[in-house]
């Protein structure tokens, strides 16, 4: 304690005066530098891992494949095939040889875009280990470029959906020199060589991408914005509340109590967009109760779906009649579905001696609709008999049980890319194709073999026929309970224009603008 | 004993608090289920490219074979790779660490002048009305749930007056203090009534003390006693609890960070632990771990200069 | 000083006993199941017939919020008893045998410390799963170090002290001495933080519930309730609004009891 030293209050006029600085600074509005250029910025629900298209098929990863690499085919507004980088080709009779005839275009840097290109891109997707969706292209014996212009398929087989399966998004063109050049894992690190309307200005991992219009983009005078940003909002309120303040120009996946407010504003709008989605429950055949089929069976006429549906979505979906998505090519519209008829649900659980059967139901947090399914179906199963207990566990956790085959019932969803059926079957249906019917451990020879049939049926009339026997199959045996099919469920602001979002999860970027 | 030598034993100190934190936080990573590979990799991905993955990865290695190479790498400067991003850890930290340390000074700048306010207004009116309408609202802001009151203040002050962003992180310094203003206060909300507390304590504790009802006696203002004697002494256990709590904020920011949207090192460490992004949860850790010790260990020595009677 | 309680404690100690009773009476309070959905009548403004309204699957929440108290309450009780357990019974074999044991402890101490609370508490419900087992589990895993510190502080005093020695050459046992003399003196300063954490406990329960990472659906808890009327904020304020309330309210009066108790104790507050 030393006498002289003057310690000023902390409360005097200098330290106010700093504090009202340092106030106004914060609260004045401060205007954001106002860019000419046209900007789309839009709130995603899933953060993007890589740019690579060949390394990843989560949901969030495959959005934005689309924005920066073109694929030969394309899909017009109307979701029909038209020409992407090819500008016609030709199948042979038997249909095993492909021919692509490439239009004269250039990667984001400059660098000509070959039939070589497009070649070593399809061989990257069947032959990398790492490469995680083979599935549409395992058909494929060799591709190869005749010249620049010229691109050559030969399949092992025919293969009806390959056309279509070559408009997928993870097939797009990569540059082979700079992948080659630099290594997959450099070429695509930070700022790859793009072929498609966007190349990538800077990817700030966990948190945004940006991107700005490709100038080489072979379709000419688009994008028709300069330049978007897809920035990860992994909270949906979050997401909701940044439309709302008027932050961003579209959000992805909002909760359906949120339509109503988007609805009623007339700064946002909630179109209908169809989606070839089904909302499903798995249900494990491995294990009792449900590896009985009258159990199956029961838990099916045990729930009003058509309430359930009204209830969960607000109305804004449709009850799923069959196992596949409503707008799938050869999906049967005529097909009754199940019932509500919880007597006969009580019959089959005593028939089956399964009165008080333990049942677990898993689902992932933190998801309040996934939580809101799970407690009705809990009540409509607990009416029959059932006990049932549901189980929320984070998205890890959940698929390692799925794998391992550890639970009873699931609640879940699932999608096509486009209207093929040869992909879905594969995914959900059959047991013999890798994912044990999608972890549900259903297996009946007649459909596999259907499915393998199916591929290779040119006549559409007999592929009809074999999907819809495919559809009765599963349905009889109760493979999996359908649902209901969900749109998406996205909001936009009616500042911007032209933005969509594809049923084969693309955002239509490179149509949007703003218009005021 | 004298303050270097001090010093370098809290330093050696630091060595085996991190190896156990990586002990620690690699058992914990081995005992919790779930596959970094098929996070990454989509849940459509082939089995085949799955195990490719994992196989370039090491993953199906011994554990202390991992544990071994994590180590010696870690010897070396590495803290290795992200799994998904295959960026660097610590570039990944360096660049979310700026954002979480603004937000960590924003509310440390718009606590530390509502505490000495506050604490000062309640200890020098203790037991009148002042002071209980501070204790009152005190308890009401430390028990209040963070989230609940950011969901509040987004709905009021962002979406119905528009006077700030719901999220992110905004662009230059102004951008930053706009955007941050509403998750800064969400933390100051509850560190004030807590500081606060404890600096009343602390000044209560001070103004009853021997040498200053011998100051008084000798009729030297009240006023001057408070500054130059009960606050100076006062401060120390708060400056201790502040050290505590600014160790807190470092990690203590997450469901802040993940209700306003902000791409700080709470979202990146969530966001790791969902998708077992092993390499950036150790890394975060250590991160964490190694500063904490420091900011005690420069708290402490703070006090001790403040106060040369601090035991060292 | 005269005997009587604080205001601060009397109305502290009425809220929490308040809760209490609501907790213990749960069954024949609440109007209706806590668990009973009514997909007809979802979203039911606060009025007759559900006094605070129903949730998006036509819950009441007023027998929620009741029925949830038992859970927060629970967790607020076990999720502080487990750590002062460990961390007493850790702190005084630390403080009382010193040397390596010690050493050792203060390690441990300073491991756990440099982990950030909230981290290690969702690291560890990440890895076992949610439910209110786990939470205490990982509570008390995390939370010891503050009750082994305070505990071990006092030992090492006493230990030390004059009248441990002459006892000791009386001929009494060393264990009994201190532990004789050093739970009395630390109950107070333990019991004042116990409350202090408590609250902290119901937040932590809250926010792990608001990541969707606390207890199983359809269990009825204050966190979860919020997080789950979150959704449905601009149409349905109520479903968040209640639970909010309440567990606002019994922190407080847990606040209350903490700043009394400090208070007749004389321990950091006049």
């Amino acid at each position: 304690m030393q006498p002289g030293v003057y310690t000023q209050p902390v409360i005097n006029a200098r330290n106010i005066k700093i504090c009202a600085l340092a106030a106004f600074i914060a609260l004045v509005p401060a205007h954001a530098a106002d860019d000419d250029r046209d900007i789309i910025r839009i709130a995603a629900a899933f953060r993007t891992l890589t740019l690579d298209p060949t390394r990843s098929i989560y949901t969030g990863a495959i959005e934005t494949f689309g924005q920066l690499y073109s694929r030969l085919l394309r899909r017009n507004a109307e979701g029909q095939l038209v020409p992407g980088l090819a500008l016609r080709w030709e199948i042979s009779s038997d249909g095993l040889d492909y021919t692509f005839f490439l239009r004269e275009t250039k990667f984001s840097d400059g660098s000509p875009l070959t039939a070589d290109d497009a070649a070593f891109s399809l061989l990257r997707m069947r032959d990398d280990p790492e490469a995680v969706y083979p599935a549409p292209v395992l058909s494929l014996q060799n591709a190869w470029a005749e010249d620049a212009r010229t691109l050559r398929i030969r399949l092992k087989q025919p293969n009806a959906p390959f056309l279509e399966a070559l408009e997928m998004c993870f097939l797009g063109v990569v540059s082979r020199a700079d992948v080659e050049r630099r290594g997959a894992a450099a070429a695509f690190a930070d700022i790859p060589v793009t072929s498609g309307p966007y190349r990538v200005v800077e990817w700030r991992r966990n948190d945004r991408l940006i991107l700005e219009a490709n100038p080489y983009y072979w379709r000419t005078g688009y994008p028709l914005n300069d330049g978007a940003e897809l920035i990860e909002v992994v909270d949906t309120n979050t997401r909701i509340a940044m439309l709302q303040a008027g932050e961003v120009d579209a959000i992805q996946d909002i909760t359906h109590s949120a339509i109503a407010g988007f609805v009623a504003s007339p700064d946002t709008v909630v179109p209908e967009e169809p989606a070839l989605r089904i909302q499903v429950l798995l249900l494990n055949h491995a294990r009792p109760p449900f590896s009985d089929r009258r159990v199956r069976e029961a838990a099916a006429l045990a729930l009003d779906r058509e309430r359930f549906t009204r209830v969960a979505t607000r109305g804004r979906a449709q009850v799923a009649n069959t196992l596949l998505p409503r707008q799938l090519r050869f999906h049967d519209p005529d097909f009754p579905g199940w019932t509500y008829d919880p007597h006969r649900a009580r019959q089959l659980i005593d028939e089956a001696g399964a009165h008080g059967a333990k049942v677990v139901i898993n689902f992932t947090a933190p998801s309040a609709y996934y939580e809101m399914m799970a407690l009705i179906v809990q009540a409509y199963w607990g009416d029959i008999g059932l006990e049932v207990e549901i189980r929320k566990m984070d998205q890890a956790i959940y698929e390692q049980r799925q794998m391992d085959g550890d639970y009873d019932a699931a609640i879940e969803w699932w999608y096509n890319e486009n209207a093929e059926p040869d992909l879905a079957v594969k995914w959900a249906l059959c047991g013999s194709c890798g994912n044990r019917a999608y972890y549900t451990n259903y297996q009946n020879d007649r459909v596999d073999e259907l499915v393998r049939q199916g591929a290779a049926e040119l006549d559409p009339d007999r592929r009809r026929d074999i999907y819809r026997e495919i559809q009765a199959i599963a349905f009889r045996d109760v493979a999996q309970i359908p649902l209901f099919y969900p749109s998406w469920l996205n909001a936009y602001s009616t500042r911007i224009e032209g933005l969509g979002f594809t049923p084969a999860t693309q955002w239509t970027l490179e149509e949007a603008r703003h218009v005021r | 004993m004298n303050r270097a030598a001090w010093i370098a034993r809290r330093i050696a100190h630091l060595v085996p608090v991190l190896f156990g934190i990586t002990i620690v936080s690699f058992a914990l990573i081995q005992l919790t289920p779930g596959d970094p590979a098929r996070m990454m990799l989509g849940s459509r991905a082939s089995p085949e490219a799955v195990a490719a993955v994992r196989e370039r990865l090491g993953l199906d290695e011994p554990a202390l074979k991992r544990y071994g190479s994590y180590m010696l790498s870690l010897a070396k400067g590495n803290l290795g790779e992200s799994i998904p991003y295959r960026q660097p850890v610590s570039e990944l930290i360096l660049r979310f660490l700026p954002v979480t340390g603004f937000l960590a000074l924003y509310a440390i700048v718009l606590t530390t002048p509502l505490t000495l306010l506050f604490g000062i207004l309640a200890a020098r009116n203790r037991g009148r009305w002042v002071d209980q309408v501070i204790r009152m609202l005190s308890v009401l802001g430390m028990t209040m749930p963070v989230f609940w009151l950011a969901i509040l203040m987004i709905r009021l002050f962002s979406i119905d007056l528009g006077w700030f962003p719901v999220s992110g992180f905004g662009t230059g310094f102004t951008g930053h203090l706009r955007h941050l203003f509403l998750p800064a206060i969400s933390i100051s909300v509850y560190l004030v009534p807590v500081l606060v507390r404890n600096l009343r304590a602390a000044l209560l504790e001070e103004m009853s003390a021997d040498y200053v009802v011998a100051s008084r006696s000798k009729g030297l203002p009240e006023g001057y006693i408070f500054r130059r004697h009960i606050l100076k002494n006062a401060s120390l256990p708060t400056l201790n609890l502040f050290g505590v709590m600014i160790a807190w904020l470092i990690g203590g920011t997450v469901i802040i960070e993940l209700v306003y949207a902000i791409p700080g090192l709470g979202t990146l460490m969530f966001n790791a632990i969902l998708g077992r992004d092993y390499p950036v949860i150790q890394g975060l850790t250590l991160f964490y771990a190694f500063t904490t010790v420091i900011i005690t260990l420069l708290t402490d020595l703070l006090s001790a200069l403040i106060d040369p009677r601090i035991e060292t | 000083m005269n005997g009587r309680w604080p205001t601060t404690l009397r109305l502290g100690a009425g809220i929490v006993l308040l809760w209490l009773l609501v907790a213990l009476l749960a069954p024949w309070l609440a109007p209706a199941e806590p668990n009973a959905i009514d997909l007809d009548n979802v979203l039911r403004p606060p009025g007759d017939g559900w006094l605070m309204g129903t949730d998006h699957v036509g819950r009441d929440i007023l027998s929620r919020v009741i029925f949830a108290a038992r859970i927060d309450l629970w967790m607020g009780f076990l999720g502080v008893l487990a750590p002062l357990s460990i961390g007493v019974a850790i702190g005084l074999f630390a403080g009382y045998f010193g040397g390596l044991l010690d050493s050792i402890t203060m390690r441990m101490v300073d491991i756990t410390l440099a982990f950030p609370f909230l981290i290690l508490v969702l690291a560890i419900v990440a890895m076992l799963g949610p439910g209110i087992a786990n939470f205490i589990i990982a509570l008390a895993l995390v939370g010891w170090v503050s009750y082994a510190r305070l505990i071990r502080a006092e030992v090492m005093v006493i230990r030390s002290a004059e009248y441990v020695q002459a006892a000791r050459t009386l001929g009494f046992s060393s264990p009994v001495i201190v532990f004789h003399h050093v739970l009395p003196n630390a109950v107070s300063p333990i019991v004042v933080y116990a409350m202090t954490d408590m609250v902290l406990v119901v937040l932590a329960g809250a926010g792990l519930g608001f990541l969707g990472l606390g207890v199983q659906p359809p269990t009825a808890e204050w966190g979860a309730m919020i997080a789950d009327g979150q959704a449905y904020i601009s149409e349905a304020w109520w479903i968040s609004f209640f639970p909010g309330l309440a567990a606002v309210s019994f922190g407080v009066g847990l606040s209350l009891i903490g700043d009394g108790l400090a208070r007749i104790l004389r321990i950091g507050d006049l």
